[in-house]
């Protein structure tokens, strides 16, 4: 069984505006789930669905094994981190992190001690006895964080919680995250729309986009391993290159030609590719780093731009009209200089019309 | 010649303080002016010395003890009243539920109504054969009343004397000055950021244990502004009480300012004892709103340095 299960969730605003379409998701106990998609995919309405923010049209959700739609917000047994923080500014931070534990009417010392606790798990314990409004951003994302674990949730909520921190301490800020996430193993789900937190953080990552889910799986495989164009696009800095090319079969061997360049498919997807794609137009799709430079390539081509990265470049090369991008390491590389470009075994197929994986 | 312009004409025209100029103008003449003579007005007998016989005069007055009391009784309950039931209507139309924006314009409609205006729609509302008690006969809540024992036939509501009078002129007022009130709670309302709520539901609060501990707080100063206006003005009522029940029958402070000022032709006494009032009226509602503010003030968070 799993510790939290969303079935056939859905959300209907007014008469026909769908903001999540039949969402399916099994979360196991102590994973970090990551929902990851462009704004207004429907990621945060999901959240919100579970926090109890926003009601559900259809669909259930089950936190072991029970379902949770018909209850209040504060009978879930769950905390969550805003985007706003939403630490109360009337409050000290003491008083804020106390105050779900005194309308649990606990002890008093039992508080003083979960608070004291919390604010070293959170380094926010010099600034107990200050308002919100004497902390920095960060501070008080801290604040939202021990107001958050305090409780021991059953579940963890994160709505972009670190999107309106500066780029530093959106990093540093995320480790400790992942952090505190290692020592409580409370079951986490986080909100973004960043994919470089979503890879650092995520156990599991949900892509989403329109309300559907393009992709779940660990970031290896959403990165290495994309189901849709989409995906590939999405997630890499830079993102995927796509390719049109169309399939040839000349004497059993398969290829795959461009304007440009021929190439050879020899791997696992050769089965496919004759299968259904024989003279039909498909996309490549290749990551940045999944080319070969001057090591028996098959296409001469002159870089174009060259972006330096302190431990790479970034390389923009035309390739039949369109342009792409290439990170190598090789550094002493000049803008014009001519180049034999190869690709490594990491390419993949998608379909034109579906934009779906070809396996 | 160009180093040296401080203290040419020219520069003090050029001065930022000239920008003050029209505004202390205006205070002074129209403010500063009128109130130090009132002052001075006051504490003068008619022979010109230093006296406190105005004063005498003014505690003499057989209505002056009904005035201050009927005065302080309507600024304390109408507040109370009117904080309550504009809180619950800003509420609810922060809700935005479907046609919200209706009932507000509904809701706004006591107060593009003139005041003078007022007490005549309450008037023809409240004689024998006035709207207020052909609704009550229509609806059968007549009979209800003359069940209860309440009254025997149609109620005579400008009979009221004392304090029923007065209750009846805090409904009237209340009336009118909702939507007031409840403009500037929804505004505060409407720059609330929800997450504060929500995080508070999230975190074990009922709705009312958000709106208690969590909402209004947060609010609390745009609270403070309405009220501290409210409690001003409900110190200076006077035109309903005298539109519905003429002068001398519901004495407030400022009905007798109007009284002696407008009413009476006792010469010069009339005209002492009008100033005298106003110089109480303004002592009477510094005093009040210094209370108020001293009472409401709670623990500074708004800071942003240490």
């Amino acid at each position: 069984m799993a510790y939290l299960e969303l079935a056939a969730l859905k959300k209907v605003y007014g008469k026909d505006i769908e903001a999540v379409k039949s969402f399916n998701l099994k979360v196991d106990k102590e994973e970090f789930i990551v929902f990851l998609g462009p704004s207004g995919c429907g990621k945060s309405t999901i959240m919100r669905m579970i926090a109890g923010l926003e009601s559900v049209t259809e669909g259930n959700i089950l936190l072991e094994g029970e379902s949770i739609i018909d209850y209040q917000p504060k009978d879930r047994g769950i905390s969550m981190i805003f985007q706003s923080y939403a630490v109360w500014p009337h409050m000290t931070v003491y008083d804020n992190v106390a105050y779900a534990l005194k309308l649990r009417k606990i002890s008093k010392e039992q508080i003083d001690k979960t608070v004291k606790e919390v604010a070293k798990i959170s380094d926010i314990y010099q600034y107990l006895n200050r308002y919100p409004n004497n902390l920095s951003g960060g501070q008080r994302q801290r604040v939202a964080v021990a107001r958050a674990i305090a409780i021991k949730p059953k579940l963890f909520l994160m709505d972009e919680p670190l999107s309106n921190l500066d780029a530093k301490l959106r990093v540093s800020m995320r480790t400790d995250l992942k952090r505190i996430h290692q020592e409580l193993k409370t079951t986490s789900i986080f909100v973004t729309h960043d994919q470089s937190e979503a890879l650092s953080l995520a156990d599991r990552i949900v892509v989403m986009n329109h309300g559907y889910i393009e992709q779940i799986g660990t970031p290896n495989e959403i990165y290495h391993d994309s189901e849709s164009m989409f995906v590939a696009k999405f997630i890499g800095s830079p993102p995927s290159n796509f390719l049109t090319v169309k399939v040839k079969e000349r004497e059993d061997k398969i290829f795959v030609i461009h304007s440009d360049f021929e190439l050879e498919v020899k791997n696992k997807y050769k089965k496919a590719l004759k299968n259904k794609y024989i003279n039909k137009e498909i996309i490549l799709a290749v990551r940045p780093e999944n080319f070969t430079i001057n090591k028996k390539g098959i296409l001469k081509v002159k870089c174009n731009i060259i972006e330096p990265q302190g431990s790479h470049v970034v390389i923009n090369i035309f390739v039949g009209g369109e342009e792409i991008k290439v990170v190598s390491n090789i550094l002493t590389l000049k803008t014009n200089e001519e180049i034999d470009l190869g690709f490594s075994e990491k390419i993949a197929f998608f379909d034109i019309e579906t934009e779906k994986r070809i396996r | 010649m160009e180093k040296n312009k401080k203290g040419t004409v020219k520069s003090v025209f050029k001065s930022p303080y000239m920008f003050l100029v029209p505004a202390l103008l205006f205070y002074t003449f129209f403010w500063l002016l009128p109130v130090s003579l009132s002052l001075i007005e006051s504490f003068t007998s008619i022979d010109g010395g230093f006296s406190l016989e105005n004063f005498k005069m003014m505690f003499d007055d057989p209505l002056f003890g009904e005035a201050f009391r009927n005065t302080l009784i309507f600024a304390v309950i109408s507040l109370f009243l009117q904080f309550i039931f504009a809180l619950m209507f800003a509420l609810l139309i922060n809700r935005n539920f479907k046609g919200s924006k209706w009932f507000l314009f509904i809701m706004l409609i006591p107060m593009a109504i003139p005041p003078s205006a007022v007490g005549i729609l309450w008037n023809t509302g409240l004689v024998e054969s006035g709207w207020i008690n052909s609704l009550l006969s229509v609806t059968g809540l007549q009979n209800l009343i003359e069940l209860l024992g309440i009254a025997e036939g149609p109620i005579i509501w400008k009979e009221a004397s004392g304090l029923q009078a007065v209750f009846m002129i805090i409904l009237i007022d209340t009336w009118t000055v909702l939507p007031s009130v409840m403009i500037i709670l929804l505004a505060g309302l409407q720059n609330f950021n929800e997450e504060y709520s929500e995080a508070a539901r999230i975190f074990g609060a009922n709705r009312f244990q958000a709106l208690k501990d969590i909402v209004i707080p947060i609010i609390k100063p745009t609270i403070i502004t309405a009220l501290l206006l409210r409690i001003i003005s409900g110190l200076q009522v006077w035109l309903i009480s005298v539109m519905i029940f003429g002068f001398n029958n519901v004495p407030f402070l400022l009905e007798r300012i109007v009284f002696y000022t407008d009413q009476v032709r006792l010469g010069v006494y009339s005209y002492k004892l009008s100033v005298t009032y106003s110089v109480f009226v303004v002592a009477v509602v510094s005093i009040t709103a210094y209370i108020f503010i001293k009472l409401t003030k709670g623990k500074d968070w708004s800071g942003t340095s240490e």
